[in-house]
């Protein structure tokens, strides 16, 4: 059972801070300015050390005990819910069923990256937390909201450090950077280095020995880590932070992405198949494990047959993801990217009767997600949905990485948002709500919120609102195949 | 609902019908030796046949009860209930034989007439109003939104006119001020700079006329509310004000602009859908009293 935390813990002095081994390396002038800034919180079982989409600006070291880290909301997809109670239910069920497409993404993930040294498994978001663990770097260094909700399984001593005491320890303490690498390299690398798309499927033997490969590199906010058309040769896999993927397009650029923990880039160079792509920056501190080319090729020497199914990969990946023609300035231009479904109304045609946004609602839930205003085409309207913005700005800052974009750069919300409504806040467009929240955006009484955004029923054959229109005015333009046509 | 190409198939299954329907009566009605009743064997087929498209017609309201029901698409609803709901016309007048009969019948026939008229004037309009209020409408918004968007507007104009540091919240939201790129508008208008100019015009304006304008009545009663005389008081104003603050009259002008927009939608989307209000209700009485009249005349 739940139960409150301590308020505060006790601020330990220099000689306190000099006993403990973090901090041994670090030069006494430094660490006493930061006298104050470490606190020694104590927790017994059952007591929440800190609460999932809460806001705060430190990070927590576990000194003794054991910690559970797990989320509060629940692992759901904020679709049709279809509960077919008795005949009637089940006939209701049978008539509110859609025609779904199947998912053919393959960028999908399996792992709930967390603001911790381990990850979350989508079946049982849970894991436990032991001494010696930092959790809440990205809270403490960038001032995101917490990931996951902490509650001590027995007493547990931990720090509570604040920005620059953390800031130091990451620069001055080898001490502490060599027990976060050792710990992240245990628990999460090797799941991180799983996702990276040419080594789906390869055996354990070969991502253990490339796990010791690994060095981990920090860059500051703004720093470029890779440079479009530079020979990199080295994978990065991000261990914390943010970073940009942009490509120059035209006169201007193009941002891809947003990475965030767990996700890699720069894995062609791995495999000298060609200069970098793109380039890549870091938008917060940003941390990196980093494997080269040199110790690569050394590794694959020692598993031969992994090579040419690597370099088929590689080859099916650099088809897949092939620059767009200059055919699709005028999509970019419109603030419209490639390969999204887009929906219009067709306002001669249309009434103005709502059925679509009745629609909506009763697939939702009740809340609908089509808001019949936005930009007008000619005769076209464009209604809020979420276009896929070429610089998806409602990407940065998720705390557990839940915006994700697909291969067809479609922007996804995973099943395990915690409704924090950084994303809702960071969209320009308005596009994300958080479902369940006032009209202020205040949670209200009832499930967790949860992030939604209009995804044109991208999954249905059909979308509700353009299957619920009398008058055949909604269209859900499909500009994936003008996409093909013009690459 | 716009009648294109698309209705080709039902246009075809329609007039197919209605031939074979046509033909029959004519052999129907010049075999009958009394003349065609509908009490006769020919005449209840008509009549159920006819009552048959009615009720599907009106089953179209309880399809749009459950919008996301996958039982066919709304459209396809909508298309039967134009061509069936007409072709019941003719077939309900060959049960009756073109005859309104007794006092019961003969209401039912003229409501029934009055709903087919009605449906066809709802189908003119729709027709004609949607691509007008595209076309006229540029600054067109939500229907329920129209109170609020009046009420934002003015807020602004106060804004603009008097530097009022009040905002209302309800300006701030993301909208597209029409150009395609999208962006956050929280607000047009930007509080009065104080630039020494003499804004007493301005606030004078905006106490005598905008204000009123910019009531639910005014545009009844506003000289604004006419093009000709907004134009002649703008150019009043623009003489009347220092030319830096012409700028300031331009996005009032526009305001006013967008305000008679606004209640241009109003009365459009009442006559859009008002029709809908004697539609439906005559309608269902039909229903009703068809189910009346079928047991009265089985019964008696």
């Amino acid at each position: 059972m739940d139960s409150p935390a301590q308020p505060v813990g006790d601020a330990l002095g220099l000689e306190e801070m000099q006993a403990l081994p973090v901090f041994g390396d670090c030069p006494p002038e430094l660490l006493d300015d930061h006298v104050g800034a470490v606190l020694r919180r104590t927790f017994r079982p059952g007591e929440i050390v800190c609460r999932e989409g809460e806001s705060g600006s430190t990070a927590f070291l576990l000194l003794e005990g054991e910690a559970e880290i797990y989320l509060t909301s629940p692992v759901a997809h904020l679709e049709n819910v279809y509960n077919p109670r008795g005949l009637l239910g089940a006939i209701t069920t049978f008539l509110q069923a859609p025609v779904r497409r199947t998912s053919t993404d393959a960028s999908a993930r399996r792992r709930i990256p967390i603001d911790a040294p381990a990850e979350l498994s989508q079946d049982s978001p849970t894991t436990t937390l032991r001494a010696g663990d930092l959790f809440g770097e990205m809270t403490g260094l960038s001032g995101y909201p917490r990931s996951a909700t902490v509650r001590a399984q027995t007493d547990v001593e931990a720090l509570e450090l604040r920005r620059g005491v953390l800031d130091l320890l990451k620069r001055r303490s080898r001490a502490f950077q060599a027990q976060i690498e050792r710990n992240y390299k245990a628990r999460a690398l090797a799941s991180h280095l799983r996702g990276v798309p040419i080594f789906l499927g390869l055996s354990d033997a070969f991502i253990d020995g490339l796990r010791e490969r690994v060095e981990l590199v920090r860059y500051e906010p703004g720093q470029v880590i890779c440079t479009q058309g530079e020979d990199t040769a080295k994978l990065y896999v991000i261990r914390i932070g943010f970073v940009k993927v942009n490509r120059a397009h035209g006169d201007g650029e193009v941002i891809l992405r947003y990475l965030h923990r767990g996700e890699s880039f720069g894995e062609m160079g791995l495999l000298g198949a060609g200069r970098c792509r793109t380039t890549c920056t870091a938008l917060d501190h940003v941390e990196v494990g980093e494997v080269r080319r040199e110790d690569f090729d050394r590794l694959i020497d020692a598993f031969p047959a992994i090579r040419a199914e690597l370099e088929g990969m590689a080859r099916e990946h650099t088809e897949r993801t092939a620059p767009v023609g200059s055919g699709m300035d005028e999509f970019l231009v419109q603030g419209l990217m490639d390969a999204q479904d887009l929906l219009l109304i067709d306002l001669d045609r249309c009434t103005r009767c709502d059925e679509c946004v009745r629609a909506c609602a009763a697939s939702h839930e009740g809340v609908t997600r089509l808001i019949r205003d936005g930009l007008r085409y000619d005769r076209y309207l464009m209604p809020t949905s979420c276009r896929a913005c070429h610089d998806p700005l409602c990407m940065i800052g998720c705390p557990v990485g839940a915006l994700r974009r697909t291969d067809s750069l479609e922007v996804l919300i995973e099943d395990w948002c915690i409704g924090c409504g950084l994303c809702v806040a960071n969209c320009p467009y308005g596009h994300l709500n958080l479902h369940g929240s006032g009209e202020d955006g205040r949670a209200v009484a009832g499930p967790p919120p949860k992030a939604i955004r209009c995804d044109l029923c991208a999954e249905l054959k059909e979308s509700p609102c353009a299957y619920a229109c009398p008058h055949e005015a909604v269209l859900r333009v499909d500009l994936r195949t003008v996409a093909v046509g013009v690459r | 609902m716009r009648i294109d190409r698309g209705h080709f198939r039902w246009f075809l299954f329609s007039t197919g019908l209605l031939v074979v329907a046509c033909v029959t009566y004519a052999l129907y009605a010049r075999g009958a030796p009394g003349g065609p009743t509908g009490g006769s064997a020919m005449g209840l087929t008509f009549g159920i046949a006819g009552t048959a498209f009615m009720l599907f017609a009106a089953l179209l309201g309880v399809r749009k009860k459950r919008p996301h029901y996958r039982v066919g698409r709304a459209a396809t609803w909508l298309k039967g209930h134009l061509w069936l709901g007409a072709l019941s016309f003719p077939l309900v007048f060959f049960h009756a034989g073109f005859e309104f009969g007794g006092p019961l019948a003969k209401v039912l026939m003229w409501l029934f007439i009055l709903v087919f008229l009605t449906g066809l004037f709802g189908l003119a309009l729709q027709q004609i109003l949607p691509r007008f209020m595209t076309q006229n409408l540029p600054q067109e918004v939500v229907y329920e939104q129209i109170d609020h968007v009046r009420r934002a507007l003015l807020e602004e104009a106060d804004l603009l006119v008097t530097g009022a540091t009040r905002r209302n919240p309800g300006v701030s939201r993301p909208k597209s001020d029409g150009a395609i790129q999208g962006r956050v508008v929280e607000s047009r208008a930007v509080p009065a700079v104080q630039d020494g100019s003499d804004r007493a015009p301005l606030v004078r304006f905006l106490d005598k006329h905008l204000k009123f304008y910019f009531q639910p009545r005014g545009p009844a009663e506003s000289p604004l509310a006419d093009p000709n005389g907004r134009q002649v008081l703008f150019e009043e104003l623009r003489s009347d004000v220092d030319p830096r603050l012409h700028g300031v009259v331009a996005d009032l002008e526009a305001y006013c602009v967008q305000r008679g927009q606004l209640e241009a939608q109003r009365r459009l989307h009442h006559w859009l859908h008002g029709w809908l209000l004697i539609h439906v209700p005559l309608s269902w009485t039909v229903i009703f009293l068809t189910a009346v009249h079928a047991v009265m005349s089985l019964y008696y």
